[in-house]
């Protein structure tokens, strides 16, 4: 498969992006208020000052992560809504190594952290996979509903068992933490292993017989099977890969940004990873791009609020809208419709 | 009995799909009251014409007159106003419904609320019995043959107030027996006035029953001649522009041990009649056995569960001495079998995929392919390279995806791959369905090579005329059995057209 | 524990009520799905009549008023996916999401600028759904505790589920609807216009998802709460699946989600950590749904196998 940068490509994204910005400002204007100067002060919050830039790349941080594990089981075929529970799992599960295994030295608690956290996460995404692959079950559903289950299990475990005693529910802080870059901001370490991780999943997708077979599946199933490829275990394979992808931004999350496991703190971070590889059309070069843009309407949203009277659950708005146009095929029927224009011209 | 109004006229029609020019100039008549055949190769664009008549896709340009009335559009409904009726190749039949749900679907009867079931059982029992044509009302379409469907297809046509009835290729699903069985029924319509298009390429069908007959090539319209004044020999060269004589020589090879051994061997299937139960044959080195029979009598899963494609339920697979019942594909492969399967677009290729790597996909863990960790890029482009000159692959270049190829470069693709494999067994399962006549020609001519090097061959197709001309040994198939065993040289079309019915079995020598 | 308390005649009410919600949202998706359109938005269709069943029974006093607006909103969120799906090709699951999403977000901000309300919303200026009281129940032992005090859309679903099941398979719209979803194809040569039919099926689809949100936000409670939905919409189209899309097993689906949620609530009270009840609902429905497909694949592979006679 060829990958091309045509302009066709770019328009994809720009088209809908323009209209969703566009159905933001008259949303804007219709509550009152200047949609420039909305835009400009979101701009501003997500990257005027060391704290501002820093909290988007922050946000940019695990959307990198989940936005490629939804990009991996989409290659195999696989519509994956689940990665928010493997990203809650993984978290719960490093949380709880960071505190209890301090008999290990930091560098390997810290290994150990994130093996555990990709394992279990692996495991719960097993779970959808194979019931997809053997019997059918629509993986959509099941992903949503195990959200669900998983963040009233991370629940019960921050409120009993694991919980720091404190009023709101949240762990006891780790034993480790990922050294923090651009004070205050939540920035830390973690952005390197996301990005080490983003350009060596990037290399197994294109480059490597796993990824070929992944790729092989995803778009023939039926020729994979003949040409000796297992395709249900390829299947459950990419989405092991792609729960394990969540386990590492779970981790990254408590061990890097909170130090600690909070309640439910992967509220969207499944949701924009997957609205970000929607809008890329699965690309695996264009997603960290609309993961960074996603990153930055929601670390400026803030600032829109304060500036401007707009509420931040606006921008909300726009992603939603933005991955509804996306989603189509826009360019395409302009095209047709340009082309049947100048037919009747003639 | 013929007069001149033409209840059809399509004038200079032009229709691509893409940068496909299915039809660059289509003509065609269509008096009352006559049989006119439309025939030419695959791909010649005779079906496309049809489609195009009864409103499936708009055609680019051109002119369609029916019954005096000039078309600049038409869409099925306004086609079947007009009282044009289409049986398509595939049937145009929900598996669901039942046999009187398909029949007045789109035009059902009311009573208030509902579905006046009553008034539509009436009018369609007013059509079996007029035609004879016995069809069960109440069955579910995927519970029925496909004789009968066939049959539910016209009815439906007919009740639909069709004087037009256009026929896709009818006979390509049916024994020699049902083709009969429809001439009936077609020369009965004719008598009633109906004016019938009868798309086919088999030429000797198209003799028996037309009144005219058109040919296409390339979707080019090449003439139209009466019945009573031509003969096949100016017909195939209106269809293909030269004589061709596909009778490829049969070359006989030095035939070795056994290569595949089926014992008794039973497997599901996707109806009651292609349930394989106790099939039990072998293939030896350097021969080719081929299997004949209507499609659909099991010859699918029983390929498949050889191959490692279906659950074999009973029975043993051995091939060159090594028992692969139920190993994975993988382990089949790996144990020296090739496939070329019955439907390429799905099995055979990927077409998302460039054609050097669905040339290379089965090898994609093996050396030069793979390279360490990593998929070899410039031993995929090499190989595309020596694949497409050996086997003449257009247009050459390795980096396009397949779903750009036409059908015979296509299949040509799956068949370089397979064959450059190597291995003991090759299975052949209808290799030239849908190609045109060039590649059929370079595709038989392949199969007879791979059987000169020594590899046992499994050959199955529809077609009655490849299996007679390719094999050494013929096995008929009928719903899930062997009804007859032959050898090539004592084989007639007659009786194994009765052994396809399910006539009675007998054993030759050919085991 | 006393098993008595758990398992009484109320229950059968209680896990009705629960489930009535989900019923709708699942003939919601059944709808589409006897087209072959997978209703991943039905979550946000649901979402958005919920919210604007309480923002317009607030501000007009009329709860008939906010019902309609409640599936008038529905159908222009359906109709917005219907044109993606149908005209512009957008994948269904992606689009679903992408309705959802919209409806999710949309929601939060009208409530935030709109109604000047974060988190949730309630009123009691709100008008519910009115509830049915029989006067000659009320003495009558179990039957006046079972069937006294159903609000009008409990009632209703019933109604809707028989009005689906005699529009599938009695009338010529319900035969060409399923025509469409099994084989397009055939649908269009016998004349029938297959994306004509799809929208149709879709818009409709939005007024019951509309009404299941109104009955969620208006009836089943009297508030909105942000993403007050919570997976009803997924479970109705699990639900759906178990169903096959038959509106009477559909519904029969959902119960068994309506009984765990009545169990699960009684069981709190003896010490069971809430969130193990909350989480019950989702477990069952993906073991119901495994269940539900194994089965039916193990039917299939009995039905094609050679060792058994037809």
């Amino acid at each position: 498969m060829k990958k091309k940068f045509d302009v066709k490509s770019v328009l994809n994204v720009l088209l809908p992006l323009v209209l969703a910005l566009a159905v933001g400002a008259i949303i804007i204007l219709f509550i009152g208020e200047n949609p420039i100067e909305a835009y400009a002060a979101l701009i501003e919050g997500a990257f005027k000052g060391k704290l501002r830039l820093g909290t988007t790349l922050a946000g940019f941080t695990p959307l990198l992560l989940t936005s490629l594990a939804f990009i991996v089981a989409a290659k195999a075929g696989a519509f994956n809504v689940g990665v928010e529970g493997e990203v809650l799992l993984g978290g719960i599960v490093a949380a709880y190594i960071g505190i209890n295994w301090t008999f290990l030295p930091a560098p390997l608690l810290i290994i150990a952290c994130f093996l555990g956290a990709m394992i279990v996460a692996a495991l719960w995404a097993f779970i959808p996979a194979a019931l997809k692959a053997y019997y059918d079950v629509s993986e959509v559903c099941v992903t949503i509903l195990m959200n669900s289950v998983a963040l009233y299990i991370t629940n019960y475990l921050v409120s009993g068992p694991m919980s720091a005693g404190t009023t709101i529910a949240e762990s006891k802080p780790v034993a480790v933490t990922l050294p923090k870059l651009m004070m205050p901001s939540a920035l830390n370490a973690g952005i390197f292993i996301a990005i080490v991780v983003t350009i060596v999943m990037i290399f197994i997708l294109q480059k490597t017989s796993l990824g070929t077979k992944i790729r092989l599946v995803g778009t023939n199933p039926a020729n994979a099977e003949y040409a000796g490829i297992n395709p249900k275990h390829t299947f459950i394979k990419a989405m092991m890969i792609s729960g394990a992808l969540g386990g590492i931004a779970g981790t990254i999350e408590v061990l890097g940004v909170h130090g600690a496991f909070l309640n439910n703190f992967a509220s969207g971070l499944g949701n924009n990873g997957m609205l970000a590889a929607l809008i890329a059309k699965c690309n695996v070069f264009t997603a960290p791009i609309i993961s960074f843009f996603i990153a930055m309407l929601n670390s400026g949203a803030m600032r829109m609020q304060q500036a401007t009277n707009v509420p931040k659950s606006l921008i909300d708005t726009i992603t939603a809208v933005f991955i509804i146009f996306a989603c189509m095929e826009l360019i395409g029927n302009l095209k047709k419709r340009a082309a049947k224009k100048a037919e009747e011209k003639k | 009995m013929l007069n001149t109004n033409y209840v059809v006229e399509m004038k200079d029609i032009k229709k691509s799909f893409g940068s496909v020019h299915a039809v660059k100039n289509g003509q065609f008549t269509l008096r009352k009251g006559e049989v006119h055949s439309l025939i030419g190769e695959n791909g010649a664009g005779k079906s496309t014409m049809m489609k195009l008549l009864y409103g499936m896709y708009p055609f680019d340009a051109g002119e369609v007159t029916i019954n005096g009335k000039k078309y600049e559009h038409i869409n099925p409904k306004a086609a079947i106003e007009a009282g044009v009726g289409m049986v398509h190749q595939e049937f145009m039949l929900v598996n669901e419904l039942t046999v009187l749900e398909n029949i007045i679907l789109g035009f059902e009867p009311k009573k208030g609320l509902t579905i006046d079931f009553a008034a539509a059982r009436a009018m369609a029992q007013k059509y079996i019995d007029q035609y004879n044509m016995d069809v069960q009302l109440d069955k579910k379409i995927s519970q029925i043959s496909v004789g009968e469907a066939q049959r539910v297809e016209i009815i439906k046509i007919l009740a639909r107030g069709a004087e037009i009835i256009i026929l896709d290729e009818p006979t390509a699903v049916l024994t020699p027996q049902e083709t009969r069985r429809l001439f009936e029924i077609l020369n009965n319509l004719r008598e009633d006035g109906k004016s019938i298009v009868f798309i086919s390429h088999k030429l000797n069908e198209v003799m028996e029953i037309s009144d005219r007959i058109s040919c296409m090539r390339q979707g080019q319209y090449t003439g139209t001649v009466n019945k009573a004044e031509t003969s096949p020999i100016e017909l195939t060269k209106m269809m293909v522009g030269r004589e061709v004589v596909l009778n490829i020589e049969k070359k006989t090879a030095h035939q070795g041990g056994v290569v595949l051994d089926v014992k008794d061997i039973w497997t599901s299937g996707e109806k009651e009649i292609s349930k394989i139960r106790g099939i039990s044959f072998d293939v030896k080195a350097g021969e080719i056995v081929g299997i004949a029979g209507i499609d659909g009598n099991g010859q699918s899963e029983l390929i498949e569960a050889i191959a490692g494609l279906r659950q074999v339920e009973k029975g043993t697979v051995t091939l060159d001495g090594v028992d692969i019942t139920n190993k994975t594909v993988k382990q089949i492969r790996d144990a020296g079998l090739t496939h070329i399967p019955e439907d390429r677009n799905t099995r055979g290729l990927n077409r998302a995929f460039t054609i050097g790597e669905n040339l290379v996909e089965v090898e994609l863990d093996q050396a030069p392919v793979k390279k360490g960790f990593v998929i070899n890029k410039a031993a995929i482009t090499q190989r595309a390279k020596d694949m497409i000159e050996k086997f003449d692959i257009r247009p050459a270049d390795g980096s396009l995806p397949t779903s750009s190829l036409s059908g015979g470069n296509a299949q040509k693709v799956v068949v370089a791959r397979e064959v450059n494999l190597g291995g003991k067994l090759l299975i052949a399962s209808q290799p030239t369905r849908g190609v045109d006549i060039g590649a059929i020609e370079s595709i038989r001519t392949i199969l007879q090579d791979v059987k000169e090097k020594g590899l046992g061959v499994l050959l199955v197709s529809a077609e009655l005329e490849e299996i007679m001309s390719l094999s050494d040994r013929i096995i008929v198939m009928h719903e899930g059995k062997i009804t007859g065993r032959l050898a090539a040289e004592e084989a007639d079309e007659e009786e194994i057209g009765m052994l396809m019915m399910g006539g009675y079995a007998h054993d030759k020598k050919g085991e | 524990m006393e098993l008595g308390t758990i398992f009484n005649a109320s229950l059968i009410f209680s896990a009705f009520r629960s489930a009535t919600p989900i019923i709708y949202a699942a003939l919601c998706a059944a709808i589409t799905q006897q087209a072959d359109i997978l209703n991943i938005g039905t979550e946000g269709i649901m979402l958005m009549g919920a919210f604007m069943a309480v923002a317009v029974s607030y501000l007009t006093g009329s709860w008939i008023l906010g019902v309609a607006v409640a599936m008038i909103s529905g159908l222009v969120v359906a109709t917005i996916m219907a044109i993606g799906n149908i005209k512009f090709k957008a994948d269904i699951c992606a689009i679903g999401m992408g309705i959802n999403m919209f409806a999710l977000a949309i929601t939060k901000f009208l409530l935030n600028a709109w109604l000047g309300k974060s988190g949730s919303f309630t009123d009691p200026k709100i008008q519910p759904i009115p509830k049915v009281h029989f006067a000659f129940l009320e003495d009558v032992p179990v039957l006046g505790e079972l069937f006294n005090d159903w609000c009008i859309t409990e009632w209703f679903v019933i109604v809707l589920i028989v009005i689906l099941w005699f529009v599938f398979y009695k009338t010529v719209w319900g035969l060409r609807l399923r025509a469409v979803g099994r084989m397009p194809m055939a649908a269009q040569t016998a004349g029938i216009n297959v994306d004509a039919m799809k929208y149709q099926a879709i818009a409709i689809s939005g007024l019951i998802g509309g009404l299941a949100g109104a009955h969620l936000s208006l009836g089943y409670s009297t508030m909105f709460v942000e993403n007050m939905t919570s997976s009803r919409g997924f479970m109705g189209v699990a639900s759906m699946y178990f169903g096959g899309a038959h509106p009477v097993f559909t519904s029969l689906g959902c119960l068994i989600f309506g009984f765990t949620n009545s169990i699960g609530t009684r069981l709190q009270a003896y010490g069971f950590p809430n969130q193990f009840m909350l989480l019950m609902p989702y477990v069952v429905t993906i073991a119901v749904l495994a269940i539900s497909m194994a089965t039916k694949k193990s039917a299939e592979k009995k039905r094609k196998s050679s060792l058994v006679t037809q």
